[in-house]
């Protein structure tokens, strides 16, 4: 037997959702129409204002709800600094940290032609043209994922703006902090030898 | 190293085996289709987690059974292990020491096993993709930096050849990425080519020491390295190496660009086998080929040594039957004391047993093991 239409309809809404498969989503919308009307409404409130009111922050890429987005409207951040991530993710891993102050340029994305991922289709040219505007920064800090798709995007970058003459920079990769030596795998081990630093 | 208990359950045909192996020589006795190279896969599948017969895990799992068990304690020189391995319809999961492994790479290289079937043959006379495989797998077994590497320069391959496509098409015409993936290729090109030059120098010393002692031709065997980039030398640096190919893909870049895809690189090398400097593919008999063929196999037990200081598991699927009298002695006795060694053969006429003192001797029918007293 099938499902009435709007059963079936959300089944397949929720089956677009990643990890979730027939029978989770069937589950789930058994229950979504046993949830009280409010809960639902709200829950598709969230559903539409989170499509309505996140956009991309237009200076950094940034997911934001304000026309600009926080860090790029605070003029107590290092103006001089920009940090390049693939993710809005990454850059929240990184305000956590709570130690860095400056900007950052969120690409949404790496470069791989395998997934027809070219310069244009990630926010790269929106993080040369506001190099070109802006005469104050002084360092970009490339720090995407050591993956061979992240390590070609950040040689493609620092290649575009290396002749502008600002410094660029990569995250250091090795050991992670706390691990021991001997549990790391030679790969690691060269890593870490090769980006030594001076004591 | 030697696997000394090994319990088999629910493996292709075999549905519950528990064998105690002899540290020497064990030989399985069957007719066709009774098992007997199951059990040898069984084996190298422990070791390895992969079967040289099929990429399918699934495909292994006995009729009307739901999972595979594989249980080995492998007596080493310093250590011994309890190895074993679960394939279920999901996928595979590992234990050494009843501590389950997260990482595959943790656990192969723990028991390492060589197989030789007549198959093995096609190495000399296939075609170069078979023998770059060959090096994918065997140097990939005995060294971490070169399996990270080979399978990096996979990825990085993909992904270059799809952007030479796109520009090929018009898709896109900013070469600058082009270039990135070149240089990025060039790289990681240099330590496979780099690793590969020194393994097969490695190999072709054991492979020519192995050579003449199995075959009575006294012919030399050597194996050469060839590098589709033709400037590269067999004692060129790393960055050597490294500049040789990033010059040739910015001399080809117009022609790899009207092609779509690359055209020269690891994936483009070769390996030639040489008797007296003459390439075996096209001038050694069916016999030599044979021979060349195992010197390679017990090359790599000797190479394995080198590394590790422990010797491989050997495992000979219907490997005697094709050998004269003469070269099974001889073969015999280049093994002997040294290596586990696993025969399978349809019978024991006609196989010069008397160099091994002691062989332990199994029987094999339907799926099931029976073990002959020792004579």
């Amino acid at each position: 037997m099938q499902y009435p239409l709007p059963i079936a309809h959300l089944i397949d809404a929720y089956m677009r959702l990643p990890g979730v498969g027939e029978k989770t989503a069937t589950r789930l919308a058994f229950y979504t129409m046993d949830m009280p009307e409010k809960d639902v409404e709200d829950f598709s409130k969230a559903l539409i204002q989170v499509k309505n009111d996140i956009h991309q922050c237009p200076i950094c890429g940034n997911i934001t709800e304000k026309e600009v987005c926080d860090i790029c409207s605070n003029p107590n951040r290092d103006q001089t600094t920009i940090m390049v991530v693939e993710q809005p993710k990454d850059l929240m891993a990184f305000e956590d940290m709570g130690e860095y102050d400056g900007l950052y340029h969120v690409l949404h994305g790496v470069l791989s032609p395998m997934d027809g991922i070219g310069p244009e289709e990630i926010n790269i040219k929106s993080l040369i043209t506001r190099l070109q505007k802006n005469d104050d920064v002084k360092e970009v800090i490339l720090a995407l994922n050591s993956t061979p798709e992240g390590e070609s995007t950040a040689m493609y970058i620092s290649k575009l703006i290396k002749p502008a003459g600002i410094k660029v920079t990569r995250l250091a990769a090795g050991l992670s902090v706390g691990s021991d030596i001997e549990y790391a795998n030679s790969i690691t081990l060269k890593r870490a030898v090769q980006g030594r630093t001076a004591l | 190293m030697y696997l000394d208990h090994f319990v088999v359950q629910n493996f292709r045909n075999l549905k519950k085996l528990d064998i105690d192996f002899d540290p020497n020589v064990n030989i399985f006795i069957g007719k066709n289709a009774q098992g007997k190279t199951n059990l040898l896969e069984a084996i190298y599948f422990l070791a390895l987690t992969r079967s040289h017969r099929t990429n399918s895990d699934k495909e292994l799992i006995g009729f009307g059974g739901e999972y595979t068990n594989l249980l080995g304690h492998v007596q080493k020189s310093q250590v011994d292990l309890t190895l074993r391995v679960l394939i279920t319809q999901k996928g595979k999961k590992v234990w050494i020491n009843r501590v389950e492994q997260a990482k595959l790479s943790k656990y192969v290289g723990q028991l390492n096993a060589i197989l030789f079937s007549p198959e093995d043959l096609e190495l000399i006379k296939g075609a170069p993709a078979l023998r770059r495989r060959f090096m994918d797998q065997e140097f990939g077994q005995i060294n971490a930096e070169y399996l990270y590497f080979a399978s990096k320069y996979r990825q990085v391959l993909l992904q270059k050849n799809n952007y030479l496509k796109q520009l090929a098409k018009g898709k896109t015409k900013d070469q600058v990425f082009l270039d990135v993936l070149s240089d990025q290729l060039a790289g990681i090109a240099a330590e496979v080519i780099f690793r590969r030059f020194k393994f097969l120098r490695y190999l072709s010393h054991y492979a020519s020491d192995a050579y003449a002692h199995i075959s009575l031709g006294g012919e030399k065997l050597a194996i050469a390295y060839h590098p589709s980039v033709s400037t590269i030398e067999a004692d060129d640096t790393v960055e050597e190496i490294y500049q040789k190919i990033l010059a040739n893909f910015e001399r080809n870049k117009a022609i790899e660009m009207r092609k779509g895809t690359t055209t020269s690189g690891p994936h483009r090398d070769d390996i030639e086998f040489k008797l007296d400097g003459k390439n075996a593919h096209l001038y050694a008999s069916q016999g030599q080929q044979r021979s060349i063929a195992l010197s390679v196999k017990l090359a790599e037990i000797q190479l394995i040594h080198q590394l590790t200081d422990e010797y491989p598991l050997l495992l000979l699927d219907d490997v005697m039957s094709e050998l004269d009298h003469t070269r099974q002695s001889a073969l015999l006795n280049y093994i002997h004391g040294k290596t586990q060694t696993f025969i399978t053969t349809t019978d024991l006429e006609g196989i010069s047993w008397e160099i091994i003192k002691k062989p332990r001797v199994y029987h094999i029918q339907s799926g099931k093991i029976s073990f002959e007293k020792e004579n």
